[in-house]
């Protein structure tokens, strides 16, 4: 049984990969839920191969890395995702709980089903809050119950306009008079969520942001070309330098993946879907698995890669390939 | 795959859709790289072997004698696979250049490696426990190397003991070496394996962390569920989940083995020019580019798309063998001609053992020879000499 009294699935320590939480969570959702979990980009993924050192020693393998003077086990987030009641009867309490198990920061939506606070009470996870840079006044009074709660971080999403004006209008730009009015006295670090220009990765410096995570929102359609956020990602990280922490998410389903991002600048990657396909079809637990199996294999590569150590992972490590 | 084997493939046909049925219902959803562009496992009927025309004819008929796990740990890649796949791909991104055809009977694929002549440059890669493809297991692969002029590389983990494997037969005959951290153990391995009469020594320094998930795959076959065993951290040393044992790998070592080795050292793995030229400095005398036939990174290079950059770092001083997705005569020329000195097979060896046992293996061994001999003639190239780079016209991503 699964937690959705849905048909049978195996239990969630038999899945090997995160494809077959996808599978899982298809099995277990209505049509109509799932959709809103479907896709991913992969295309840009497949164009880059890797440049491995051989014979570094690895048996000290660790993903630990430090973020906002805090040490993180691995470079990994639940990314911010809306109303998770949809996927659980629990929502964000099981996958707080799950976030807890994996020792994973997690993101709280503002438009979560469940208050930062009860979320807060259910985990000993590291909590961020996310709200959108067009929810002014509300979104102020949001973070500061938030922070209250003690959330560790804000992320103020900006540009999250449908497919069709992204095409109109070319790469959307962030509107720092919006973000300014929120970020104001957060009291804790401020990430904008959605940049895809370098130009707005200094902005973000300038306007005295901690970090930013490259994301088109998951909107990228499989197949396109370039423009994905792991394609933008070495011309963001050179224009962010050393001040602002780079973090980036869209399509991640391996721990290749990731460390793909890595090697190409990012401190940590931001997972939502494939973290919504475990607590669909596991809750907590599922959760975890998908985290734990992303962690196997970004371990696994990274001692394979001849980097076994977050700070080893160069520029080097990766080829991009034309097609 | 070339071009009309895609479009054969893309076209709608009965026996591809029964392929791609019978693909699906093994619950195998990434099987391109493996399967013959000409599918038999669409049939009902088993081919007989006089009917085998190419190494892909016994994949299909070794995958219909054996379990599901024996097939999977054979066929597969680790993780994703995209390796698995690229090193096929990759053949499609090197064409042949014509030249004057001449008669087959005038080729001669002979060369001299370590002072040693052999009759050809297709080798028998090191492939681990081979018994469960047929009760011969690696005594039969010996044999059928040796009868069809192959050198053969036994692989460290292989099912019968070495000294008995090499009083099998009498041809060439190496060893594959997987270290061990205790310096004495490496050395009486290394040891009993001179004595027993290898010729060379290839140590294999790829693969430390992987896994091949598709081999995972055969749960839900009927019965209990199984549960996958997943070590604690405590016994592995790291709370990730991967196993250990291999996880301690250093240049040192090599250099620690290298007084151990009386005979050729050949280094296993290797995919940059920056690698090669190391193992050259501590004293390798050959290397082999390989991504373990897809199965240690995934999305690492094909090898065919680094064989150039390993052989000109090189430069000649020690001679460059490579594997990793070889199956036809063309693959095996195209390798040559940007400058490999021999080519090693891994499965499709173990196809033609699996298929039809000791005869089996010795003719899909005599199938890719002559598949070579063909395209060397077509091409008008003689000798291995004669084959370079003005054979190939290269267009890698
Ligand atoms: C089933 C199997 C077992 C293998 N076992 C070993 C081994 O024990 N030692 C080793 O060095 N390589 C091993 N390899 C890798 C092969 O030596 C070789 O690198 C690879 O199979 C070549 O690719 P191909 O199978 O596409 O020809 C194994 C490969 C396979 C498919």
């Amino acid at each position: 049984m699964n937690s959705q009294g849905g048909p049978p699935l195996p239990p969630s320590g038999e899945l090997i990969n995160v494809p077959e939480f996808e599978a899982a969570a298809r099995a277990v959702l209505p049509t109509g839920v799932f959709a809103t979990l479907a896709g991913g980009n992969r295309a840009p993924f497949e164009r880059m191969t890797f440049r491995q050192k051989l014979m570094v020693d690895g048996t000290g393998i660790d993903l630990s890395t430090e973020l906002f003077g805090e040490r993180m086990f691995a470079p990994t987030i639940i990314g911010p995702v809306s109303a998770q009641n949809a996927y659980h009867a629990q929502g964000e309490l099981e996958t707080a709980r799950g976030a807890a198990a994996a020792k994973t920061i997690m993101v709280v939506s503002s438009r979560s089903s469940r208050s930062v606070e009860a979320i807060a009470a259910e985990t000993d996870a590291a909590l961020w809050f996310q709200v959108y840079s067009d929810e002014g006044l509300a979104a102020r009074s949001a973070i500061h119950r938030a922070v209250g709660a003690g959330v560790k971080a804000v992320c103020i999403t900006v540009n999250d306009p449908s497919a069709s004006d992204r095409r109109a209008f070319g790469p959307p730009r962030v509107d720092w008079d919006a973000v300014n009015r929120i970020a104001d006295g957060a009291g804790v670090p401020v990430i904008v969520k959605g940049v895809l220009a370098p130009e707005d990765a200094e902005r973000a410096t300038r306007h005295g942001m901690q970090g930013i995570v490259v994301s088109d929102h998951g909107a990228g359609a499989p197949g396109r070309v370039a423009g994905a956020p792991i394609d933008v990602l070495p011309d963001i990280a050179a224009a962010a330098g050393d001040r602002l922490a780079v973090l980036i998410d869209g399509g991640f389903r391996r721990g290749t993946d990731i460390l793909k991002a890595l090697a190409l600048g990012a401190r940590a990657v931001l997972l939502a879907r494939p973290i919504m396909w475990g607590l669909a079809a596991y809750g907590a637990a599922g959760v975890a698995a998908v985290l734990f199996l992303l962690h196997n294999e970004l371990a696994r590569s990274m001692v394979a890669a001849g980097r076994p150590a977050v700070a080893l992972i160069d520029r080097a490590l990766v080829r991009i390939h034309t097609r | 795959m070339g071009k009309s084997e895609r479009h054969w493939r893309n076209g709608i046909s009965r026996r591809q859709a029964l392929a791609g049925l019978a693909t699906f219902l093994a619950g195998s959803p990434v099987l391109r790289a493996q399967q013959d562009p000409f599918p038999l496992a669409g049939h009902r009927r088993v081919p007989g072997f006089s009917e085998m025309t190419s190494a892909y004819d016994f994949e299909p008929v070794f995958r219909a004698n054996v379990s599901r796990a024996v097939y999977d740990y054979t066929a597969r890649g680790t993780d994703s696979e995209f390796t698995l796949r690229r090193n096929r791909e990759a053949f499609d991104w090197v064409d042949l250049v014509g030249g004057k055809q001449i008669a087959p009977d005038t080729v001669d694929t002979s060369l001299e490696m370590f002072g040693e002549r052999l009759a050809t440059p297709i080798m028998l890669a090191p492939t681990a426990r081979q018994r469960p493809l047929h009760p011969d297991g690696e005594l039969g692969m010996y044999e059928a190397a040796t009868a069809a002029q192959s050198a053969m590389i036994v692989s460290h983990a292989s099912s019968f003991p070495f000294d008995r494997i090499a009083e099998a037969a009498r041809g060439p005959l190496w060893f594959q070496f997987y270290p061990r951290p205790d310096r004495e153990l490496s050395r009486q391995i290394l040891h009993d394996a001179q004595n027993a009469g290898c010729r060379a020594v290839v140590v294999t320094i790829d693969q430390t962390a992987s896994a091949y998930e598709r081999a995972l795959h055969n749960r839900h076959l009927g019965g209990e569920p199984r549960t996958i065993e997943r070590p604690s951290a405590e016994d592995l040393g790291n709370p990730y989940g991967i196993s250990s044992g291999r996880l301690w790998y250093e240049w040192s070592y090599l250099a620690d083995i290298r007084p151990m080795i009386a005979v050729p050292m050949l280094a296993k793995g290797i995919l940059t020019g920056e690698g090669a030229l190391r193992c050259v400095d501590i004293g390798f005398d050959g290397i082999v580019v390989s991504n373990h036939g897809g199965r240690a990174l995934d999305y690492g290079p094909s090898t065919l798309e680094v064989l150039a950059e390993v052989v000109d770092a090189v430069g000649g001083r020690v001679p460059v063998l490579i594997d990793s997705g070889f199956r036809r005569g063309r693959d095996v020329l195209k390798a040559l001609a940007l400058g490999a000195d021999a080519v090693c097979l891994g499965r499709v060896p173990r196809w033609g053992l699996g298929a039809y046992g000791v005869p089996g293996a010795q003719r899909v061994l005599e199938i890719v020879q002559a598949e070579l001999v063909q395209a060397m003639a077509a091409l008008g190239r003689p000798t291995l000499a004669a084959l370079d780079r003005t054979a190939v016209r290269t267009e890698f991503p």
